[in-house]
């Protein structure tokens, strides 16, 4: 978590690099009067490596996909909660059919 | 449950589609979600700035959009292990939920970042 965060702090950094080096650049046309035509090698390449790392931090930083299948090995239920005496059993899921035989046999 | 097995294995084969289609887990799908949300919104801010910077103007900047968030369908896909429906009930949560949302905020630092970058 914290090792995403960073790379995504360190992307953006870089994308703001990228803005201050553009800034320069128009400032250089304006003195050479020329137009601006595209952006320098050097800034699209930045502008890349900031986007891939971003996209990086992105895609880890919020954190772990969790499985929705209610019989899932991640999603049993390995322990009791503490309130048992509360506990109703007698309820509509009971008519979902519970592949309890397939789970004991591993 | 012993007693019911012999019944219940043909009752289990005739309702299994409906069961897979109904039941999940909604809470961890809530957060599945919420994990979109997070990585398009982010990435749409990001990619409107190195539009910005880039200095697209017109159509081209959503064309930008739309590839960003096709990579960024990828990039999901690959985060789920190529497993969509371990993680979500349909395809187009991860294709299209989002996209919207993540425009406005594209649109808004797109023309930000140009503005910085390029007029002042």
């Amino acid at each position: 978590m914290g090792l995403g965060f960073a790379i995504g702090f360190v992307g953006v950094l870089i994308l703001f690099h990228a803005a201050y080096s553009t800034i320069q650049y128009r400032a250089l046309l304006k003195i050479t009067e020329e137009e601006f035509s595209g952006s320098p090698l050097s800034v699209v390449f930045e502008l890349s490596l900031g986007l891939l790392l971003c996209t990086w931090a992105a895609l880890t930083v919020p954190g772990k996909l969790l499985c929705i299948h209610p019989d899932s090995e991640e999603n049993r239920i390995v322990s009791l909660p503490a309130n048992l005496d509360f506990m109703i059993f007698n309820h509509r899921g009971k008519i979902f059919p519970v592949e309890m035989n397939e789970k004991l046999r591993h | 449950m012993a007693v019911h097995s012999g019944s219940g294995s043909s009752e289990k084969k005739s309702s299994n589609g409906v069961n897979e289609l109904l039941t999940f887990n909604a809470e961890n799908m809530q957060s599945n979600m919420k994990i979109i949300y997070y990585s398009r919104t982010f990435l749409s801010i990001i990619g409107g700035v190195v539009a910005g910077i880039l200095g697209f103007t017109g159509l081209y900047g959503f064309v930008f959009y739309l590839l960003l968030m096709a990579f960024t369908s990828v990039g999901l896909i690959v985060k789920s292990k190529f497993s969509i429906h371990t993680y979500f009930d349909s395809w187009n949560r991860v294709l299209v939920d989002g996209f919207l949302g993540g425009l406005m905020s594209f649109v808004l630092f797109w023309t930000f970042a140009y503005d910085i970058a390029h007029i002042f």
